[in-house]
């Protein structure tokens, strides 16, 4: 009913490879993508700009980390320091007159050639030991960070970012930012809903199973984990830019710390390794749910006219947070992308399926 | 009058609080003293003749929450903001300077913020870490007769930029007054210092100034007994409050400084004020041991601050108060001391510290005794690297 299957078969290698096999998942894509386009008229600027903005970023930067964890298999512990070395990197091109677009592209590439050099030294181990190592590179990036004034920007260290012009024009209006931070988690997504579809993906899928028996099958599988981290490194670094550019407008160390880097893993692991939409669901738990709950519970409090003190007051949202990733994961392991996936299979075929029990 | 306050838009202030990470160790404190000045005020009449409302919110020490916080509240009316917390108060900054919205940073935040020709809309009332440093140094160059000429200064701070931030200003002082500095960075949370210490044996320094928190106090007090190294050498940065002594050991502290710009102890009168008209009658905002803190008489001297500033914009410009009129309030604020209870402050529209004024307090076993007056030395160095960074901003 909700997915119409009928008259959809595929009888060709093309046709069967395509990004939306049932009409119904592309028909949601496009819908959901003319509510983003239209966004700015519909929701109120706080929302617009201290909810959906920082999601659509942090969620192209979680799919990032999703190419190099879900996809390619080898966890990474650095990843808010690729970056911080994207943000860095891409305000001070602009700082010396550099246009933003290639500000941008310079950052991505930068964070992509620190993010694959570390890699290098770091892929000769694997599992936890490259968990590690990556977690170090992270130590390396914030003691860099808060030991080279002339990186950092001096007083506290904070860098103040230029104001962000694409194609010639000033871009300071609520809506401008917003449409700048979809414009990035689009193309992000688009280019990993293709990478499914494409031998790279097929072969960093390969690696994650068992990289030595993807290596008998003829993939050069540190190759292509040197080409998950740079291309990972790559996302991350533009996303942290624009996440300056657009957001904090100044950069400084506590913004890409190591708790950082956990808080996205988290996002990955929550939204589900491997899963797009479920990048989306994780950064949405992560990122907005203790603000909002938080919210509620204030509210809530002041509506029933409780006394409760302000530190407790605090300490609730995180307990339900806790609690909301406790009972998520127990639920469904493989998280929330899995879960969307399950009731997306549950209403596929009914309620025709009803009639045959 | 019912319908006059129905219709009145009350004096609010937006306390954006880390009440649930790693500000927790003096975020509670605060709070409370500012909701308690809040109800103080109320019951004399309010600030021109409505209620002031202070509307605490946590951010859990996240830019993004922070972020939130300010715009919801400005949604709201409220243009006075205060966050206790730097990465906060670094996010919020180039907002509130875009909106022209007051953002109160007392003791946390960017220090070249004081410097009101570039930070137009930013606040933070009360020493910078480069006057408080300033200040302890003149307190020891006190202590040798005017003479620091062959005087060993020791500096264990924490290595990130809360504890960076001074060692400009030591260096400079270093060459003007010609002591010998000795750095000791010590990493984050602070709990591994025997290298520092064991090292500042070897070089014997004559004061040991200290730049940490919390419990980092407390294992700092552990080293120097290991190493035989006096506490009465030991002057602490404003964050060490009657827990971490508790900790130290209220015997084992004795002879140990801090810094700071408010009286400590419990005898300050508007405490005894709040305790008398509210905790005494069940009315105040959290448990009286919080109020046994030096944090929460921090607290009232920045909420002092906030509402005296308000009381003059009131009388000043009349109601209702705006973020400008509020800016002129802030502005002829001179010498004032809460009563006794901080250093006093003159904020100017050059000048958004208020002088820089701080004391030096040593605790006797019991209690803490003031060593010094208020003082603000060396003005000119502590402005020249003000000047100096605040001319980056916005560069």
């Amino acid at each position: 009913m909700f997915y119409r299957l009928s008259g959809v078969y595929h009888s060709s290698l093309i046709s069967d490879s395509r990004m939306f096999k049932v009409p119904a998942d592309r028909n949601l894509a496009v819908f959901l993508l003319l509510i983003g386009l239209a966004a700015p008229f519909i929701l109120p600027s706080l929302y617009l700009n201290s909810y959906i903005l920082p999601w659509l970023i942090w969620t192209a930067a979680a799919l990032g980390l999703n190419l190099v964890t879900g996809w390619a298999g080898q966890l990474h512990l650095g990843y808010a320091a690729v970056m911080a070395v994207g943000a860095y990197s891409a305000i001070h091109t602009v700082r010396l007159g550099v246009p933003w677009e290639i500000a941008l592209i310079i950052g991505g590439l930068a964070a992509s050639v620190i993010g694959s050099l570390f890699a290098f030294a770091a892929l000769r181990v694997k599992g936890l030991y490259l968990a590690l190592t990556t977690l170090a590179m992270q130590f390396v990036m914030d003691w860099v960070l808060t030991h080279s004034p002339t990186i950092s920007g001096g007083s506290h260290a904070s860098l103040q970012a230029p104001t962000l012009a694409l194609l010639g024009q000033q871009i300071t209006s609520d809506a401008g930012y917003y449409y700048v931070a979809l414009g990035w988690c689009v193309l992000v997504t688009i280019f990993m809903l293709n990478l499914k579809r494409t031998g790279l993906g097929r072969a960093l899928v390969a690696v994650r199973e068992k990289d030595f028996a993807a290596a008998i099958l003829g993939v050069n599988s540190f190759y292509y984990k040197i080409l998950a981290f740079a291309a990972s490194s790559f996302i991350a670094g533009v996303s942290g830019a624009l996440l300056v550019a657009t957001f904090y407008f100044l950069a400084a160390p506590e913004q890409f710390s190591v708790n950082v880097s956990i808080q996205v893993l988290a996002m990955v692991i929550v939204g589900g390794l491997g899963s797009i939409i479920g990048s989306y669901f994780g950064v949405a738990l992560i990122l907005l749910v203790p603000g909002l709950v938080n919210g509620l519970v204030v509210t809530a409090s002041e509506e029933l006219g409780m006394q409760v003190n302000v530190e407790t007051l605090a300490h609730i949202p995180n307990a339900v947070y806790g609690a909301l990733i406790v009972i998520i994961l127990m639920i469904e392991p493989l998280g929330l992308g899995k879960l969307y996936g399950n009731i997306r299979d549950y209403l596929m075929t009914w309620p025709f399926d009803q009639l045959r029990k | 009058m019912a319908g006059t306050l129905a219709l009145a838009e009350p004096f609010k202030v937006g306390v954006c609080y880390d009440l649930s990470k790693a500000y927790t160790f003096a975020t509670p404190q605060v709070s409370q003293a500012a909701m308690d000045v809040a109800k103080l005020i109320n019951m004399q009449g309010g600030i021109g003749g409505e209620p002031v409302e202070v509307i605490v919110r946590d951010h859990g020490n996240e830019p993004q929450r922070g972020i939130e916080c300010y715009s919801r509240l400005s949604r709201e009316g409220v243009f006075v903001f205060d966050t206790l917390s730097t990465p906060v108060s670094l996010a919020i900054l180039p907002r509130a300077m875009e909106d022209g919205r007051i953002l109160m940073q007392s003791l946390v935040g960017r220090g070249d913020a004081v410097d009101g020709t570039v930070f137009e809309w930013v606040y933070p009332v009360g020493p910078t870490y480069w006057g408080q440093m300033a200040n302890d140094i003149r307190y020891i160059k006190q202590l040798h007769d005017d003479d620091l000429s062959d005087v060993k200064i020791g500096y264990i701070y924490f290595d990130y930029p809360f504890g960076q931030e001074p060692i400009e200003i030591l260096k400079t002082l270093s060459q003007k007054e010609g002591f010998e500095l000795l750095l000791y960075p010590v990493p984050l949370p602070g709990s591994d210092q025997s290298g520092a210490w064991s090292k500042m044996r070897r070089d014997n320094p004559d004061h040991v100034i200290s730049w940490m928190l919390g419990g980092a106090h407390v294992v700092a007090s552990k080293e120097m007994q290991r190493n035989r190294i006096p506490m009465d050498k030991y002057i602490s940065v404003n964050w060490l409050n009657e827990v971490d002594i508790a900790n130290i050991g209220a015997e084992a502290a004795t002879g140990l400084k801090r810094g700071t710009n408010v009286v400590g102890g419990q005898d300050v009168p508007l405490r005894l004020e709040i305790i008398n008209k509210l905790y005494d009658e069940g009315e105040g905002s959290g448990p009286l041991v919080n109020t046994q803190d030096v944090y929460y008489n921090t607290g009232l001297a920045m909420y002092s601050i906030i509402f005296e500033a308000a009381r003059r914009a009131a009388d000043l410009e009349g109601m209702p108060i705006t973020a400008e009129s509020y800016k002129k309030g802030l502005e002829s604020l001179e010498n004032y001391d809460a009563n006794g209870l901080m250093a006093p402050i003159t904020v100017t529209a050059e000048d958004h510290g208020g002088g820089g004024k701080t004391r030096i307090e040593m605790w006797d076993g019991e209690t803490w005794v003031p060593q010094t007056d208020w003082i603000a030395a060396y003005g000119e160095v502590v402005w020249d690297v003000v000047r100096e960074s605040s001319s980056k901003y916005g560069e």
